[in-house]
C-alpha cells in the first residue's frame, strides 16, 4: 500500500490540478465548439518545444523550451482570434482542425530529421505522468492558480462570449481580444499540462467531464462538481489500472474517463434525464 | 536511374491524382456538416486495426493487413452514425472528438504491449512512400471508381443530407454509408500515407474551396486541382531534398491553406467591416 501511495503519490497529485483547471475550461470549449483546440494547441507547443531542442539543445523542461512553447501558443492564439470573424461558408472548427494538422507535420518533420523521432513522438501523446516531480507540481500549482483566479475576474464577459458564440455577430476588436486572451490562457494550460501529462490525457480532461457535466447539469456549481467528481474518480482508477497492468498512466485515465462517460450516457438514457436551465 | 525517377513519379503522381478527387468531395461533406474529428476516428482506427494485427503476427503494411483495418473502421462507421447527442448542450464535434480520444487510447494502450510498439505508432502516423506500387495504385485506383460511381449515383441524397440533415429521412443509414466510404478510403490510404496525410487530403483541399464557392461540382475541381498542385510541390521537395515524405506534403498542403485563407480575407474584408 505504502509502495502505492509513494509511485502514485505525485502523478494523482498532478492529475488533480491538471483536471481542475481543464474540467472548467472545458465547458467554454464545449460552448464555443471548438472540440480541437486542445489537441491543436498543444501540437502547436510541442512545435516550439522541439525547434527549442534543435536550436539550443534546450531540454523539453527548460525555460527556452517553454518560452519556445509560448511564443508559437501567442501566434496561433492570434491567428484563431483574428480568423474567426474573416472565414467564409468554413467554421472555426475546420480551420482549427486543419491547423492540427500542418503542426503535427512540421512535428513530425522536425523529429523526421533528428534521430530517436518516434519515440519522441510516443512521449508527446502518451506523457510521463509516473516522473512527476515536485518542481512540475509547485510550477503548474503556481501557474494554474494565477490563471484560474484570472478566469474568476472575467468571468462574466467569457461566459457570455461562450454562451453566444455560434451566433455572436459582434466582430469588433473587443470580442477579437476577448478571444485572444482566452486562447492564450487556454494554451498555458495545455502546454504545461502537456509536458506532464501528454496530449492524449489532456484532450480526455477538458471535454469529457464537460460532456458527463452537460447530461446532467446547466448550473456552473454543479456542473463544477460533476466535472471534478469525475476526473478524480477515472485518475484514481486509471493510475491503478497502468500501475497493475503495467500501461502508460495518461492513456489508462483517458481510458476510464471514457468509460465513464459511456456508463453515465447510458443511465441518462434509460432514466430519460433531462437537466433543468 | 532516370527511368526509375521517371517511374517513381508516375506512380506517385497517378495515385495522388486518383485519390484527391474522392477525398476532396468526401471532405466537403465532413467541412461543410462540421464533423472533422470523424475523419481521425477512422483514420486512427485503421492504424489500431494495424497494429491488432501486427499482434496476432500479420506483417504492417500487406494486403493481410487491411482485413483487421476494415473491420476496425465498418465499426467506427456503425458508431459514427449511431452515436449523436440528444441534448444540444453537447455538440457531435465533442462526441466524435471523445471517440477519437478513445481509438488513439487503444493504440496506445495496445503499443504499449507490442515489441517496438512506440516505432509503430509513429509509422502509422507518418505512413511509407516506399509501399507506393503498380499494383498498389490499381487496386486503389479500382476501389475509388467504384465509390466514385455509388457518390455519382446518390449524389443528390448525399447533398441533401449535407445541407438539410434535420429533416432527412433515414439520416442514420446514409450517415453510415457516408462514413464506410471515408472508412474504406481510410484503410486504402492509411498504409501508403500515414494517418496525418490521409487526413490532410480529405480536410484541406475541400476547406480551400469550400472557402471559395458554395457549389459542389466547382468546389470538387477547385479542391482538387490545389491539391494537386500543393501534393506535386510537397513531392518534389520531399524526393529531391530528401524530407520527410508525408510532412512535406501536409506541410505543402497547409501553405495553399493559409494563403487561401489570407486572399479570402482580404478579398471580403470590406463586406465584414464596412
Amino acid at each position: 500500500m505504502f509502495q502505492i501511495v509513494q509511485i502514485l503519490g505525485l502523478p494523482f497529485l498532478a492529475c488533480i490540478i491538471m483536471s481542475s483547471i481543464l474540467g472548467y475550461l472545458g465547458i467554454h470549449v464545449l460552448k464555443r465548439e471548438v472540440i480541437f483546440i486542445d489537441i491543436a494547441l498543444a501540437q502547436i507547443a510541442v512545435i516550439g518545444s522541439i525547434a527549442a531542442h534543435l536550436l539550443f539543445e534546450a531540454p523539453g523542461d527548460s525555460p527556452i523550451a517553454y518560452t519556445c512553447s509560448f511564443g508559437c501558443v501567442l501566434l496561433a492564439s492570434a491567428f484563431y482570434a483574428l480568423v474567426r470573424s474573416r472565414i467564409f461558408q468554413i467554421s472555426l472548427e475546420a480551420v482549427i482542425g486543419i491547423s492540427y494538422a500542418i503542426a503535427a507535420a512540421a512535428a513530425l518533420f522536425l523529429v523526421g530529421i533528428a534521430p530517436g523521432g518516434h519515440i519522441h513522438i510516443q512521449h508527446i501523446l502518451s506523457g510521463s505522468l509516473l516522473w512527476t516531480g515536485w518542481k512540475q507540481i509547485v510550477t503548474s500549482l503556481i501557474v494554474f492558480s494565477v490563471i484560474g483566479c484570472s478566469f474568476y475576474l472575467i468571468r462574466k464577459p467569457m461566459a457570455e462570449i461562450s454562451n453566444n458564440y455560434q451566433k455572436n455577430t459582434i466582430k469588433d476588436l473587443k470580442a477579437v481580444s476577448w478571444d485572444f486572451i482566452f486562447y492564450v490562457l487556454l494554451g498555458v494550460v495545455i502546454t504545461l499540462s502537456v509536458q506532464v501529462g501528454g496530449i492524449v490525457v489532456v484532450f480526455a480532461y477538458l471535454i469529457i467531464p464537460a460532456t458527463i457535466s452537460e447530461i446532467f447539469a446547466r448550473r456552473l456549481s454543479m456542473q463544477l462538481a460533476i466535472i471534478w467528481t469525475a476526473a478524480i474518480t477515472a485518475s484514481l482508477g486509471g493510475l491503478l489500472f497502468a500501475y497493475k497492468f503495467d500501461f502508460s498512466i495518461g492513456p489508462s485515465i483517458a481510458l476510464f474517463l471514457g468509460c465513464e462517460l459511456i456508463l453515465v450516457s447510458l443511465v441518462a438514457r434509460f432514466m430519460q434525464f433531462n437537466p433543468k436551465p | 536511374m532516370t527511368s526509375e525517377i521517371v517511374q517513381f513519379f508516375s506512380v506517385q503522381i497517378a495515385l495522388l491524382a486518383v485519390v484527391l478527387i474522392l477525398h476532396t468531395y468526401i471532405g466537403l461533406h465532413i467541412i461543410r456538416r462540421t464533423l472533422i474529428f470523424s475523419d481521425l476516428v477512422l483514420d486512427q482506427l485503421a492504424a489500431f486495426g494495424a497494429l491488432a494485427g501486427i499482434g496476432l503476427g500479420i506483417e504492417y503494411g500487406t494486403v493481410q493487413s487491411y482485413l483487421p483495418s476494415m473491420i476496425a473502421v465498418l465499426f467506427g462507421a456503425l458508431l459514427l452514425a449511431l452515436i449523436k447527442p440528444r441534448s444540444r448542450a453537447i455538440p457531435r464535434e465533442a462526441v466524435i472528438g471523445i471517440m477519437y480520444a478513445m481509438a488513439l487510447v487503444a493504440s496506445l494502450l495496445l503499443g504499449d504491449k507490442l515489441r517496438g510498439g512506440e516505432a509503430y505508432v509513429t509509422k502509422t502516423l507518418a505512413g511509407s512512400m516506399l509501399w507506393v506500387t503498380w499494383p498498389l495504385v490499381s487496386i486503389t485506383a479500382v476501389v475509388y471508381i467504384l465509390l466514385l460511381v455509388f457518390h455519382f449515383v446518390f449524389r443528390r441524397k448525399f447533398i441533401e443530407l449535407a445541407e438539410n440533415p434535420e429533416g432527412f429521412r433515414k439520416e442514420k443509414f446514409w450517415d453510415f454509408l457516408l462514413f464506410t466510404t471515408q472508412g474504406i478510403i481510410t484503410v486504402l490510404i492509411v498504409p501508403i500515407a500515414g494517418v496525418l496525410l490521409a487526413y490532410a487530403f480529405l480536410m484541406i483541399p475541400a476547406a480551400i474551396a469550400a472557402m471559395f464557392t458554395k457549389k459542389w461540382a466547382g468546389a470538387v475541381i477547385i479542391g482538387w486541382t490545389v491539391g494537386f498542385v500543393a501534393c506535386l510541390i510537397g513531392l518534389c521537395s520531399s524526393y529531391f531534398f530528401n524530407l520527410p515524405y508525408g510532412p512535406s506534403l501536409v506541410l505543402s498542403l497547409g501553405l495553399f491553406f493559409v494563403v487561401s485563407i489570407i486572399v479570402r480575407c482580404f478579398q471580403a474584408g470590406n463586406k465584414l467591416y464596412g
